[in-house]
């Protein structure tokens, strides 16, 4: 089926260009401000048929905007990523080579931990062992806060995550490198880093946050969906998320 | 050309195709740092074995940026083949909710690109200083938003071909100049530039008779052109 | 010394890098301190001190200017992909 692009999907995907990432409230107001600007008709409802006809055309270029869930909030979210990993790609210049080694090996650091997080002192060991050129405290430091600004990375406290543009681009990366590391989220199935763990040890299933807000919401006594004992966390709340876009 | 022609008949498509979507892989992946492409690197890590159709590849490329992301493939350089992209799309406010990032060296590169086009065309590097310095911005000093600003308007500018920065010959000690370069030409917009002028002194545009004139009349200068489709 | 190519241009209105500067800092939002005598102070004009966005500022006013490409960032293939070493959990 070849649905033809015109300037309101034009424009759509290069606002993605700039952005990056958007969630699910943006896109819809992104969709028909673009539809607006160009006089087409925007039925509300049809927001991924929309970003369908976008995709027909990317995904020959290599590229798509993918669709993922926020692992703090549970929000979904629209992200444009690269779906290539050729020489061409690698000759990218956003992060020097060493920038990137380390950005491995945090990535590493966080599919290695239990719950999805890595703290900056662990990044800052995790120096020692680079095989390029060493970074520098000072370097590693304004490197992190650029993979933040950059989308790529969240901080709070000290403590780093993958962001939600992150997972959404390297997921399928993550799950051939990480194979034997990686787990997925026993309710919606997709890779999972901040989570909740049955402490059952033969089970040991994990659910994110949201899915497990989302999963026990109304039940009397939380139960592991997967080997019926008692689920011993706390039940997160489920966060509505505010109507408007991260900064 | 016959060359072409023979070329593309030994392939398919689909190969086609495929080395034009490399192309516009790399163009896109090059434009990061806003730099040129030249076609020697093209060929070199892109079109490789089919330079027999280059034209070819280049035109289904160039029919990918137009389709698809709105934007222009342009050679700004015909004799040294080097390529920029443009937008084709006419600038809008983002949707509210939408907070697109701003970047403030496009600030910097703006009051260059209109006292160079304000003074006729050409103006030696001390009033530029002058007038940055004027801003709070010292080319001597780091500044806190563009670091480096020397480095950051006679290297990083010109590599990106905003700006040219031309010796003025014959002079001691050496003294230096700067013209828009040809990104500038084909991306910004003169007649833009001075109606901002205009808001800024509270004076009608055409006052400027000459930069109006020169805003209004070079073809190249940006002038909002209707995306081409179908 | 004055610019060769303002003489060129002498015809219509001449243009001042002063006078525009100083609309830019307003533009700007230039806290201009409440100082009687800063007139005639030093060659940096009127004292005062920028906002912190206020190249952000001109930044958003003049981006209609520009007819700029967005440029495309990605993560994924940006580095090769080797395996990681054969896994060593900490248990
Ligand atoms: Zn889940
Ligand atoms: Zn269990």
């Amino acid at each position: 089926m070849s649905r033809q692009m015109g300037d309101n999907h034009r424009r759509f995907l290069q606002t993605m260009m700039s952005i990056g990432i958007v969630d699910d409230h943006g896109a819809k107001a992104l969709y028909q401000h673009c539809c607006e600007t160009h006089n087409v008709q925007c039925p509300p409802d049809r927001l991924d048929d929309f970003i369908e006809t976008i995709n027909s055309k990317l995904q020959p270029l290599f590229m798509q905007i993918r669709k993922g869930m926020s692992e703090d909030n549970g929000q979904e979210h629209y992200a444009l990523v690269n779906m290539a990993q050729t020489d061409v790609t690698r000759m990218s210049s956003d992060y020097a080579d060493n920038e990137l080694e380390l950005f491995k090996k945090t990535l590493e650091l966080i599919v290695g931990s239990e719950n999805g997080t890595v703290s900056s002192t662990d990044i800052l060991n995790s120096t020692d062992s680079m095989t390029t050129k060493k970074l520098k405290k000072s370097e590693t430091e304004h490197l992190l806060s650029r993979l933040v600004h950059d989308k790529w990375l969240n901080e709070t406290k000290g403590e780093y995550t993958l962001s939600t543009r992150c997972i959404i681009e390297m997921e399928p990366y993550i799950r051939t490198m990480y194979q034997d590391q990686v787990s997925v989220c026993h309710i919606c199935h997709t890779i999972v880093f901040q989570c909740q763990i049955c402490e059952n040890p033969i089970c040991g299933i994990k659910i994110h946050n949201p899915c497990v807000a989302r999963y026990f919401k109304g039940r009397a006594e939380p139960r592991c969906p997967a080997c019926n004992d008692f689920w011993p966390h706390e039940i997160p709340e489920i966060r509505r998320p505010r109507s408007q876009s991260r900064r | 050309t016959s060359q072409v022609q023979r070329g593309l008949e030994r392939l398919s498509t689909a190969q086609v195709d495929q080395r034009a979507a490399e192309v516009v892989q790399y163009i896109l992946m090059k434009d990061q740092k806003k730099v040129p492409v030249r076609r020697t690197d093209l060929v070199k890590h892109v079109v490789k074995d089919y330079r027999n159709i280059y034209p070819e590849i280049m035109k289904r490329a160039a029919r990918s940026f137009d389709q698809v992301f709105g934007l222009k493939l342009v050679e700004i350089d015909t004799k040294n083949h080097m390529y920029i992209l443009i937008n084709k799309l006419e600038y809008t406010e983002a949707a509210s909710s939408i907070s697109s990032p701003t970047n403030p060296k496009r600030a910097l590169l703006f009051v260059i690109l209109s006292v160079v086009f304000m003074k006729g065309g050409v103006v030696r590097e001390n009033l530029i200083w002058n007038t940055l310095k004027k801003l709070r911005v010292d080319p001597g000093e780091k500044h806190e938003e563009f670091g480096d600003v020397k480095k950051l308007v006679t290297d990083e500018f010109v590599r990106q071909r905003y700006l040219e920065y031309v010796r003025i010959p014959h002079t001691e000690p050496i003294e230096y100049e700067f013209h828009w370069g040809q990104r500038a030409d084909a991306e910004v917009s003169r007649a833009k530039i001075l109606q901002f002028m205009g808001q800024l002194h509270e004076q009608d545009p055409q006052s400027w008779t000459q930069q109006y004139r020169e805003a209004h009349s070079s073809p190249s200068s940006a002038q909002p052109s209707t995306s081409s489709q179908r | 010394g004055k610019e060769k190519a303002s003489q060129l241009f002498a015809e219509g209105n001449a243009f001042d890098t002063a006078t525009f500067a100083e609309h830019l800092l307003s533009f700007m939002g230039l806290n201009r301190l409440e100082d009687e005598e800063d007139e005639q102070q030093n060659e940096r004009g009127a004292d005062g001190y920028l906002p912190q966005d206020a190249w952000h500022r001109l930044a958003r006013r003049t981006e209609c200017c520009f007819r700029t490409a967005p440029t495309f960032h990605y993560m994924m293939g940006s580095f090769h992909a080797e395996p990681p070493p054969p896994k060593q959990r900490i248990e």
